[in-house]
């Protein structure tokens, strides 16, 4: 079995590149195309599943939650809040907003660091 | 010597000053939570802008505990409730206003919070989502994928619904390994 090295140079989650990582995901799948009730569960699907495996593909030792909220744009308003009870040392959140002319897009992710 | 060390102190009050201009909630907790040497308690709120103090702490080294995993499962079915107890009490009368929801999001947050730290589940880190917004013609979907350990982590969530607004409120709780 091999030992697995934690990253000492870098302490804390870095938004910044899971900023990037998961906006290149939505403009992937919801670039370009209209909201459409049908394909929206697949969509929020294939969002959360290809920012998770590309946030994976990192190589930090992480546990991730990423959560997304698709909705169409109609004059209505939307609040969202998180709370964490974490260490905020190790721990991070990130929120991505994304809308085209049809909807609006949030994503959460939240990593939580396994101590090894 | 001297030009230096007034560098630093002023370089140390500087620092000082950043910590009191942020808004009054820090203040508050950082005095309520000041006894415990360790720990810090801090507010933010994204609308806000945000102080980075706490980036330049080391991380802490833990020692082995040799434990493989929970030794206490979380109750699911008990979060279940106090979601429910808790959005039925916030938003049982309210109507949909935005300014009202605002704050409201934010508070519901930290009482659902509160209520399940109160349950006093050792080694699990919280994370508690709120979503509030108006019941019109509009389509949401909202989905989430996590990467964790499937034995000790679990999440718990609970949909409201009244006449004019909806309010969907998800915990996560993941073990600390």
């Amino acid at each position: 079995m091999e030992e697995y090295q934690p990253h000492h140079d870098e302490i804390g989650f870095n938004a910044d590149e899971a900023h990037n990582i998961v906006k290149e995901c939505i403009d992937a799948i919801l670039g370009g195309v209209d909201y459409n009730q049908n394909n929206v569960n697949q969509w929020t699907a294939a969002i959360v599943e290809q920012s998770l495996t590309h946030l994976v593909k990192l190589g930090k030792t992480y546990k991730y939650i990423v959560t997304c909220a698709v909705m169409q744009k109609s004059g209505s308003g939307l609040h969202t809040a998180s709370s964490c009870f974490w260490d905020t040392t190790s721990d991070g959140t990130c929120t991505i907003r994304w809308e085209n002319q049809t909807m609006n897009c949030i994503v959460n992710v939240f990593a939580i660091a396994i101590i090894l | 010597m001297s030009e230096v060390t007034k560098d630093k102190t002023s370089q140390l009050l500087k620092k000082r000053g950043s910590i009191s201009s942020v808004s009054s909630p820090d203040i508050k907790m950082k005095e309520i939570y000041g006894r415990t040497k360790d720990s810090v308690s801090t507010v933010s709120y994204a609308d806000e802008p945000s102080h980075r103090e706490d980036a330049p702490r080391p991380a802490v080294q833990m020692e082995n505990t040799y434990q493989l995993g929970p030794s206490k499962c979380f109750p699911v079915n008990v979060v279940n409730h106090i979601l429910k107890d808790v959005l039925t009490n916030y938003l049982q009368e309210e109507k949909y206003e935005p300014e009202l929801c605002r704050q409201m999001t934010k508070t519901i947050a930290e009482v659902v919070k509160a209520r399940v730290k109160d349950l006093m589940i050792p080694r699990y880190k919280l994370v508690v989502i709120i979503y509030i917004g108006p019941l019109e013609n509009q389509s949401l979907h909202i989905g989430s994928r996590c990467l964790w350990d499937e034995a000790s982590d679990t999440f718990s969530s609970f949909v409201f619904r009244n006449t004019s607004l909806f309010a969907l409120a998800t915990v996560y709780a993941v073990y600390l390994e």
